[in-house]
């Protein structure tokens, strides 16, 4: 059962993974060159004063395209389930409802921690290349907030799909914006590390609000 | 006793009652399916039809009262209780995303029964590669893939929502045909609804006609022979009304058709009584679809 509804996720997801990673991959090469380009063209002091001292974060153009990443994956993997109704065969399939959608996400959070992955190994050797080992050091306490909003972003998206009223859809989207937008709060490296303890606890909130979801999209009409 | 009841029953609808945007649907509706029947679903658009069938197929939860299906309630069927389920939904769902090979192996690894010679015994008739999309198909072509799928699951219980739906007549017959077969491998209950009422005459064995709320649940023949048509001919402009002894009234120039439940004999008396000249009433042959609209009305 398990290895079915993966096969019906990477049908769905295939085209639109090697679409965000590609775009992805893209973005980090932009990066790289940024750096080489400001390398070449400033006084390498300036570039060290201006990354380590005033916490310019060289690589931060990639945290919006790892949110939209987990937004398109997600809707990749819902939109086709709403139009026509489509979840209802899910739906209907010998498995409990909490256990479908946990694999569904499972798999959507998977491709979208590969992608995220392939970002951080490309911005760590781009930023070790150029850098200290203690500047590629702190890439991934920088990146992780961005990686967790993501996770949010995905279950908001998830969410508000699966939701049956407007108001609730709206609710949701003003909710899920104030919590994804914690997660990019703030400026410098590792700069949530301290909160992160707390900030993690909205994952699990985040993925428990897409089981309440899928309950009522299942019991009021799906 | 309750628990001898509930194993002969395929389908358990006790006391229901559901609303729709503050609009009681229904108050009070009771009926069953017995095992190894095949039960039709009638009712005029608006009357709670679609609601009654998401409530079986369990994605709705009634305000009140029971709905069991195979024992268990409806809205909240145990894993091994769907898996003796099969659902044909409105307008064939089918995951259009996939091609015929990879359906076949997304619900062979959902259902521990599944059949694939089934499956592709039935896909197999319209000659297409197992590498076609399912959503570069035909609404015909991708009612047999659905179709497939839930033969192959080998359920006990199938809930048809509207099978007929954009099928040519050489569709359909098809599906008949199958659903005639699943019926008789034994204990095989199907639970349908359909626009085609004719088509339900060549398969159900049982009727529940929905209409405000209210059911009435009668077998196939019974209704048949006790609902009868009549016709004749007037040249007087006033109306017949409906009525309890006249159930339903057509008029089509000056041939007047009337169903009722009493024979000729009575339904002449009665429209002596009410001062119409029905003289050469006469009975007449009557499909299923005459019967549907004698009692449930045009609109």
């Amino acid at each position: 059962m398990i290895k079915s509804i993966m096969l019906k996720e990477w049908l769905k997801l295939k085209w639109f993974l090697y679409g965000c990673l590609l775009l992805n991959i893209g973005v980090c090469f932009k990066i790289l060159l940024d750096i080489r380009q400001r390398l070449h063209a400033e006084h390498a002091e300036m570039v060290w004063y201006q990354a380590i001292h005033l916490h310019s974060v060289l690589y931060q153009d990639i945290r919006f395209v790892i949110l939209a990443t987990s937004l398109v994956l997600a809707a990749a993997q819902f939109v086709p389930e709403m139009l026509g109704r489509r979840m209802r065969i899910a739906l209907h399939l010998p498995i409990g409802r909490n256990r479908l959608v946990t694999w569904s996400m499972l798999s959507g959070l998977l491709f979208f921690s590969f992608v995220t992955l392939a970002d951080w190994l490309f911005v760590f050797s781009t930023i070790r290349f150029y850098f200290p080992e203690e500047v590629a050091a702190v890439v991934l306490p920088t990146m992780l907030p961005w990686y967790l909003a993501g996770v949010v972003g995905y279950c908001a998206t998830t969410c508000i799909l699966l939701e049956t009223t407007r108001s609730r859809r709206v609710f949701l989207s003003i909710v899920f914006t104030i919590v994804v937008s914690i997660f990019f709060s703030g400026h410098g490296y590792s700069w949530l590390v301290p909160a992160l303890p707390l900030l993690i606890v909205c994952i699990p909130l985040s993925l428990l609000s897409v089981y309440e979801s899928a309950r009522r999209f299942q019991q009021r009409g799906a | 006793m309750e628990r001898n009841t509930q194993e002969k029953n395929a389908i358990e609808v006790n006391h229901l009652c559901h609303s729709y945007n503050g609009r009681m649907i229904y108050e009070d509706l009771n009926f069953s399916v017995p095992q190894g029947s095949i039960c039709g679903l009638l009712g005029k658009n608006g009357q709670g039809k679609t609601t009654l069938v998401n409530i079986l197929m369990g994605f709705l939860k009634p305000i009140s009262g029971t709905c069991l299906v195979l024992g268990e309630e409806s809205h909240a069927l145990s894993p091994r209780t769907r898996n003796r389920v099969g659902l044909l939904h409105e307008g064939h769902l089918a995951y259009e995303f996939m091609t015929i090979a990879e359906t076949e192996q997304f619900f062979r690894g959902c259902y521990p029964d599944w059949n694939p010679d089934l499956f592709y015994n039935l896909v197999d008739r319209m000659k297409l590669p197992h590498n076609h999309k399912v959503g570069d198909m035909s609404c015909g072509q991708r009612s047999q893939v659905v179709l497939g799928v839930i033969m192959a699951q080998d359920p006990d219980l199938l809930i048809l929502d509207d099978y007929s739906m954009g099928l040519d007549a050489g569709y359909r017959r098809l599906f008949l045909d199958v659903l005639h077969d699943f019926n008789s491998m034994g204990k095989k209950t199907i639970f349908v609804t359909s626009h085609i009422v004719q088509d339900l005459e060549l398969l159900v064995d049982t009727m529940i006609f929905i209409n405000q709320g209210e059911i009435m649940q009668t077998g196939l023949k019974d209704f048949m022979r006790d609902f009868k048509k009549y016709s004749f001919i007037t040249d007087e402009s006033s109306s017949i009304l409906e009525d309890d002894f006249i159930t339903g009234v057509e008029r089509r120039g000056d041939t007047v058709t009337i169903y009722s439940f009493h024979d000729l004999r009575e339904v002449k008396g009665h429209l002596e009584d009410i001062g119409c000249n029905g003289s050469d009433l006469k009975r007449e042959s009557m499909s299923l679809e005459d019967g549907f609209i004698g009692l449930m009305g045009k609109y």
